[in-house]
């Protein structure tokens, strides 16, 4: 770690200077030796010219712009906002261009592209820059809308009726993220990488205390900042990447009750012949976060039957969080039976996660039919965690300061070895047969214990048999299986990969060229018997895609698929109220179709409408059976050459058997234009 | 330890020792690349404004003006005979032959480091099937735009793409996220190859920063499997993508009361609570357990 640091710094800093070497260095040089030519250099040394037009426009591109209404929602809003969530107003719906300089002087050429801007759901931001030999530079930014507010997912006072649902949020999430690469093609390549996450909004959430719950509000906002810089070394026959990053972390998130109201929460029994009450709260969370991080990968043509893969990451995180609480009510303390009407909460806790992963790998193609894929992998990650609390309950009579310290620990070691074998048993049959063997352990604890689970270690054990075939007739025939079955001496969990199958087959078939069809199968059936758990799980998805095209879509064109797929889960537990054996059920059967039809309208000699019809549906019957229908339409009509108007059509109908009160529909209609240059 | 250091280290020298003795292709006959484009002038012509036209003007890489020849291999014979038969079509090669051209130059850079593990490369996925090697425009040789590279990747997974017709899904049909946002089609050293975030940490944290942690009271499937174990990550049904359609019996299925740890050996198992779920106010763990990714507060993940 402390040699990286260094090494990347100075790499940086070289790098400019070695540019300029390397730009006034003779072919030959030193610095080039490595990037020798594969194959004669042409005799007619002096350099081609492009035949890129220099008169080309500087400026191409398109941008949609409209109105969107949207009618009434009937049914469910919050489901609506919660799965589809888009409005109405002008908007930005599109907007793609590119820059080109001729001269190539600060740019060669610039690519942007931006989505759905607004006050949509979901907005993008994209641009490309780049000049050859020199930079390139890549801008990305997404602002996407994150809300839910669904009581079937949490109402735990459903029996009253639909209420509020605890768990729900109104919030934004935005994303950007700044790369630049210098000397892009050259054998040095510095690079330096900066990614912003942010989320911030409302939502109600649970003030938890003994007895009882209490909705509350509850404001978030957190934020991770990346930032990274490294170094890639790409010669003909080795290539190296050293990049050191590291993140900040902050989270702020608040809940709180203003005084002056009382929350009775979800328990209205009283206890004890008390009513339960909260009136008011204020607990805010602190939390800062950083983490470093450095990354080694390598690659190397060794020799033309051997190639070496290499990867080291390492990363750690660490957190530090001041939390506290102050909460007045009618409150009560269930272990020791006691009422109080004040709480004041404090908190420190601090925890750390390294984690260092290794890989190493080798190709070896010791006959001209014969590869052997040889790949190692280790992962582990240790984290500990300790927390201090204080706390103060108070009211009438009573003043009884608490303390608390704990500590934590998760542990894993994973470890992956796998060989794999290709046979290229004939130009048009490749077969493989390989073996991975999985293993590693676990552990998982907090101290000073409570309860029974406070301490567990864990094992895994697993041998992996692996099989494929690629088998491609012709041009227009592939077909592909590949199998996978795996038996386990331990896992983590219950519902983990234990004894298992797993197939996949897919095949593309072009009929013709005008139509071409793909079909493909997956099927993933696990089987735990051990005493205890008792678990079986069968899931199989069968799918089907079709695309038609007469003459090259000059008239119309098809593009459809269907899916199919039936997931079975079957696993046993105690109920804990009477430890009573139940079964925990699990189906779901769904259909899913996507089509998409395009048809060129007759048209007169300077008009050619369009019109594009499809969209999708998913039906679902089982544990949670649901309808969801997408279907569309969209007519455009070329006004000028360079001018469109566009008009869509969608609908949006969701509906659950179970859950008739979240159901929804709505009709969205959007039109605009397309200027393009 | 020693000794497999040792061997590493032999293997890595004598490897680059057999680089610096490599010898040149022979000299056999190449046409040159303006040849080429006085048959093929809609390929040569789109190739003009292709990154890969630098292969056809850059002295280092030792194809000046052959660039075409760099992939397809000597063609003088060919623009004699105009015979098919007398040029390489690596679309005709074998997947791994077709990789192998490509490789050639391309290996030795960071985007194939992990394409051992690549499930493309071992089922027989060429490069070809996503690069377009001759093509250029804003998209450059392959896909950018988030909608263009799923209806590419969806070309063949038709089942994963599906799954994100369902109601609760992430946004890709939508157009403002893209599956090579999650995965990474050159492979990863991370199950069904998705992304890698900071380093080695999974690449949902990428978006999802606030279930990064590291928490002071962490939820162990987060860190042992991933996500997965409670979410669809394509699409579901179910709210908020998850695998059971009540979280009660999503806990339930590992938090199972049995008293059978000892025998079984998963994590988990044992009573944490003794609620009686027949309460509509028990029936969602997560109105109180609301930090279930992780707490940095409660050994219970209630705040």
């Amino acid at each position: 770690m402390a040699l990286v640091a260094p090494i990347l710094a100075a790499s940086i800093l070289a790098a400019p200077i070695l540019a300029q070497q390397q730009a006034g260095t003779p072919p030959a040089a030193p610095a080039a030796a490595d990037s020798k030519p594969t194959a004669p250099v042409a005799a007619d040394s002096k350099p081609a010219e492009s035949p890129v037009p220099a008169n080309e426009s500087w400026l191409t591109g398109s941008i949609d712009f409209g109105y969107r209404w949207r009618t009434g929602v009937a049914g469910s809003f919050d489901a609506y906002r919660s799965i589809v969530n888009l409005g109405s107003g002008p908007k930005l719906l599109g907007a793609e261009f590119t820059l080109t300089d001729p001269k190539h002087r600060a740019f060669d050429q610039i690519h942007v592209r931006a989505y759905d801007w607004g006050d949509d759901p979901y907005s993008s931001f994209h641009l490309d820059a780049k000049k050859t030999k020199l930079y390139e530079f890549n801008a990305d930014y997404r602002d996407i809308a994150y809300f839910n507010f669904l009581p079937s997912y949490a109402d735990p006072l459903l029996a009253r009726g639909i209420v509020l649902n605890e768990q729900s949020f109104d919030t934004r999430r935005r994303f950007a993220n700044l790369t630049l690469d210098l000397l892009p093609g050259n054998w040095f390549i510095p690079y330096l990488s900066y990614d912003r996450d942010s989320g911030s909004g409302n939502g109600a959430t649970t003030f938890v205390s003994d007895g009882n719950e209490y909705p509350v509000p509850n404001q978030l906002h957190d934020q991770t900042s990346l930032y990274r810089g490294g170094v890639r070394f790409e010669l003909r026959r080795f290539h190296a990447t050293l990049e050191q990053g590291g993140t900040t972390f902050k989270d702020d998130q608040s809940v709180y009750q203003r005084p002056g109201s009382t929350n009775f929460g979800n328990v209205l029994t009283p206890v004890l012949g008390r009513t339960l009450d909260l009136t008011s709260l204020l607990a805010s969370y602190g939390i800062r976060g950083t983490s470093v991080f450095s990354k080694g990968l390598f690659t190397a043509s060794a020799a033309s039957w051997l190639d070496l893969y290499g990867q080291f990451l390492y990363s750690q995180g660490d957190s530090d969080v001041h939390y506290q609480q102050a909460a007045t009510g009618n409150l009560y303390l269930q272990n020791q039976i006691l009422f109080y009407s004040s709480q004041q909460y404090l908190l420190s806790a601090a925890a750390k996660l390294p984690h260092t992963t290794g890989s190493l790998g080798a190709e070896i193609r010791p006959l001209h039919r014969i590869r052997i894929v040889e790949s190692w992998l280790t992962d582990r990650l240790h984290s500990a965690g300790s927390a201090g609390s204080s706390q103060l309950l108070s009211g009438v009579g009573i003043s009884r300061p608490m303390t608390a310290l704990l500590a934590s620990s998760i542990a894993t070691n994973y470890n992956q070895q796998e060989i794999d074998v290709f046979f290229d048993a004939t130009s048009k049959l490749t077969l493989r047969g390989g073996y991975r063997y999985v293993w590693g352990d676990a552990s998982d604890a907090i101290l000073p214990p409570a309860g029974l689970a406070s301490a567990e270690q864990g094992q895994l054990r697993r041998n992996v048999g692996l099989g494929a075939v690629t088998f491609r007739p012709s041009h227009r025939l592939s077909i592909t299986g590949e199998a996978e079955g795996g038996s386990s001496g331990g896992v983590y969990f219950r519902t983990s990969l234990y004894d298992y199958q797993k197939v996949r087959a897919q095949a593309r078939y072009a009929a013709t060229a005008s139509l071409s069809l793909s079909a493909d199968f997956t099927i993933l059936n696990n089987h735990n018997p051990l005493p205890g758990v008792g678990y079986d799980y069968l899931a199989h998805q069968e799918s089907l895609s079709v695309l038609w095209s007469p003459a090259g879509g000059k008239r119309w064109d098809f593009e459809g698929s269907y899916s199919r797929s039936d997931l079975r889960s079957n696993i046993g537990y105690l109920s804990p109220q009477d430890l009573v054996m139940q079964a925990s059920l699990y189906r779901d059967n769904s259909h899913t179709a996507t089509a998409l039809f395009n048809v060129n309208l007759p048209h007169g000699s300077r008009v050619s409408p369009k019109l594009t019809a499809g969209g999708s549906f998913f039906i679902s019957s089982g544990s949670r059976p649901s309808s969801y229908y997408q279907p569309m339409a969209k007519l455009w009509l070329p006004l000028s050459k360079n001018l469109n108007w566009f008009t869509e059509w969608r609908y949006y109908g969701y509906g659950e058997a179970f859950y008739l009160y979240e159901g929804f529909r709505t009709h969205l209609v959007t039109t605009g234009i397309r200027l393009t240059r | 330890m020693r000794n497999i250091e040792s061997i590493w280290l032999v293997l890595l020298i004598s490897s680059a020792a057999a680089g610096q003795t490599a010898t040149s292709p022979n000299a056999s006959p190449y046409a040159g690349s303006e040849a080429c484009g006085a048959c093929h002038e809609d390929i040569s012509n789109a190739f003009a404004k292709s990154p890969h036209h630098l292969v056809d003007l850059d002295k280092k890489r030792g194809w000046q003006g052959r660039a075409c020849e760099s992939c397809h291999g000597p063609a003088q014979k060919h623009t004699e005979s105009v015979s098919a038969d007398d040029i390489r079509n690596p679309a005709k090669l074998t997947a791994a032959a077709a990789d192998q051209i490509c490789l050639g130059c391309h290996l030795n850079q960071p985007t194939n480091v992990g394409r051992l593990q690549s499930s493309h490369a071992k089922d027989q996925v060429s490069c070809t099937a996503c690069h377009k090697v001759h093509a250029n425009g804003p998209s450059g040789m392959v896909m950018r735009k988030a909608s263009a590279i799923n209806e590419q990747c969806r070309s063949c997974h038709v089942s994963a793409w599906a799954q994100f017709q369902k109601p609760f899904h992430h946004r890709l049909p939508e157009g403002v996220m893209s599956c090579v946002d999650c995965h990474n089609p050159h492979g990863s050293i991370r199950p069904a190859m998705t992304q890698i975030f900071a380093a080695n940490e999974p690449g949902c944290f990428q978006c999802h920063g606030d279930k990064r942690g590291p928490f002071t009271f962490e939820h162990a499937p987060v860190r042992f499997e991933s996500c997965a174990t409670c979410h669809e990550p394509h699409g579901s049904a179910n709210p908020r993508m998850l695998v059971r359609q009540v979280v009660r019996l999503l806990c339930l299925e590992c938090h199972a009361s049995l008293p059978t740890v000892k025998v079984s050996r998963v994590l988990g198992v044992v009573p944490p609570a003794f609620h009686d779920l027949r309460s509509p106010r028990f029936q969602n763990c997560t109105v109180c357990h609301q930090k279930i990714h992780g707490s940095h507060v409660d050994r219970n993940l209630l705040r």
